[in-house]
């Protein structure tokens, strides 16, 4: 028994701390780095904050550029299937075409009277009505963590917490900021919380990712009776998003209220950030 | 100059496991494909590196696991270090199932491969629970490790085969 006990011992310590021949370190030595690492991290130390800046900021370059073969290769198949069905996409074109110019008046209508609610509502988040263009770096599919980096940080006037868009759809918002690149949390990300309006009684309620590709809204109001396919906005109640942005369409299933997102969060090449003040406190 | 040559070609093949490891942190490439069924993903990183540390400890360095794991901390924007905890406690099984066997076989390799796969998700979820703001879906983190276990003999059979192209020294 005691001899069985040694020889566990044995291993366990061999495989620990014997080097070998061209390791240079010892798994326990490595371990030991890991550990001060994470916890340097965890307590946000001054230090490694802007090293971690520094390497996020290269790491995230070399990374696209690491992937532009695959991605090269992603864009070829797409351009041929979209020659494959040019035909129908412009017979399809024409028709919507013939559609927008129709719903055109009416929008003109309605942007007069958007227009003058907002001067009625008087928002807590200032809007600079700035915004920048940002290219999408990395867009790693994670089954943990939904995100993607862009090629914009703090130089381009970029904070925490600013919301993103996909044209006019939001897609998330800013988690993280280096000097060259940030990180979009998107909103299908388990740890995105974003507080929403929709319906004619313009109900609240918080869309919560759910790791999946559709957000679920939770929060509602007890006497809430579902309806399909509403549109959902920001309600900026949380002093961070701009109110009146929309996200996507209710679904109805049969234990939960989600919301196909009107921006697919796996398709981004390109987003916008908008430029509005975030109040740190809020964030 | 063919000597040199041939050499050369040797160094690139022996290097193939660790560039690869490299390559799939630092990438964008996915092991993750919803697209195809919702729970399908697995964690290519830990099979590569428990193959290779059972099978010739001097292709895949302790330090070079250390670095792939940060480099992925950084790319997927978890806590730096956490990866490099995760990937050193499946290099740590593995040379522990190497210091005890003698046979190496793909049934052994591929049921031991249950503890690494176990011991690295629960240091990973031990130090995500406890010290970090980020939530995990833990069915997601079992998908994720029964699709690695799953797919193990299918690496092992890719990396038995490229390892006979490679020139291996001997390891202690």
């Amino acid at each position: 028994m005691s001899t069985s006990r040694e020889d566990f011992g044995i291993a366990v310590r061999s495989a620990l701390l014997k080097k070998g021949a061209r390791q240079k370190f010892s798994l326990f030595f490595l371990f030991i780095v890991s550990t001060i690492i994470f916890f340097l991290d965890f307590y946000n130390v001054k230090g490694i904050k802007l090293t971690k800046n520094l390497i996020s900021d290269g790491l995230y370059r070399i990374s696209n550029i690491a992937t532009s073969p695959f991605k090269l290769f992603t864009y070829t198949k797409e351009g041929a299937s979209d020659l494959i069905f040019t035909y129908k996409e412009n017979k399809f074109l024409k028709d919507e075409i013939e559609r927008l110019r129709k719903e055109e008046y009416q929008v003109e209508y309605l942007t007069n009277q958007n227009e003058n609610l907002k001067k009625i509502l008087e928002s807590d988040t200032n809007i600079l009505s700035e915004s920048t263009l940002a290219k999408v770096l990395i867009d790693k599919n994670s089954p943990f963590l939904k995100s993607i980096i862009i090629n914009r940080g703090s130089s381009s006037g970029i904070a925490k917490g600013m919301p993103v868009l996909d044209g006019n759809y939001l897609v998330g918002r800013i988690v993280e900021v280096n000097y060259l690149s940030s990180r979009v949390l998107l909103l299908n990300d388990l740890n995105s919380r974003i507080p929403v309006t929709f319906g004619e009684k313009s109900t609240q309620a918080i869309l919560t990712g759910k790791g999946g590709r559709d957000p679920a809204m939770e929060y509602l109001p007890e006497t809430y009776e579902a309806e399909p396919n509403t549109n959902v906005f920001t309600s900026g109640k949380d002093g961070v998003l701009i109110p009146g942005l929309p996200i996507g369409k209710t679904i109805v299933e049969e234990k939960s209220i989600n919301v196909r997102l009107f921006s697919d969060p796996n398709q981004l090449s390109f987003v916008t950030v908008q430029l509005t003040e975030v109040d740190k406190e809020n964030f | 100059m063919a000597i040199l040559f041939k050499n050369f070609r040797l160094n690139i093949l022996n290097l193939g496991p660790l560039i690869l490891l490299y390559y799939i942190s630092i990438s964008e490439i996915d092991t993750y494909f919803s697209s195809f069924f919702e729970i399908l993903s697995f964690n290519l990183q830990i099979a590569i590196i428990y193959y290779w540390m059972l099978k010739n400890q001097s292709v895949i360095g302790n330090g070079h696991i250390f670095l792939a794991g940060i480099i992925n901390d950084v790319v997927m924007g978890l806590p730096l270090g956490l990866s490099s905890i995760s990937y050193l406690t499946v290099s740590f099984v593995a040379s522990y199932v190497r210091n005890v066997t003698v046979n190496i076989s793909l049934f052994t390799d591929w049921f031991t491969f249950i503890l690494a796969i176990f011991f690295s998700n629960l240091v990973l979820v031990i130090l995500i629970y406890n010290f970090s703001a980020i939530k995990l879906q833990y069915t997601d983190i079992f998908y994720n490790a029964f699709f690695t276990f799953l797919f193990y003999p299918a690496v092992w059979g890719i990396f038995n085969f490229y390892s006979k192209m490679m020139v291996l020294k001997h390891d202690d």
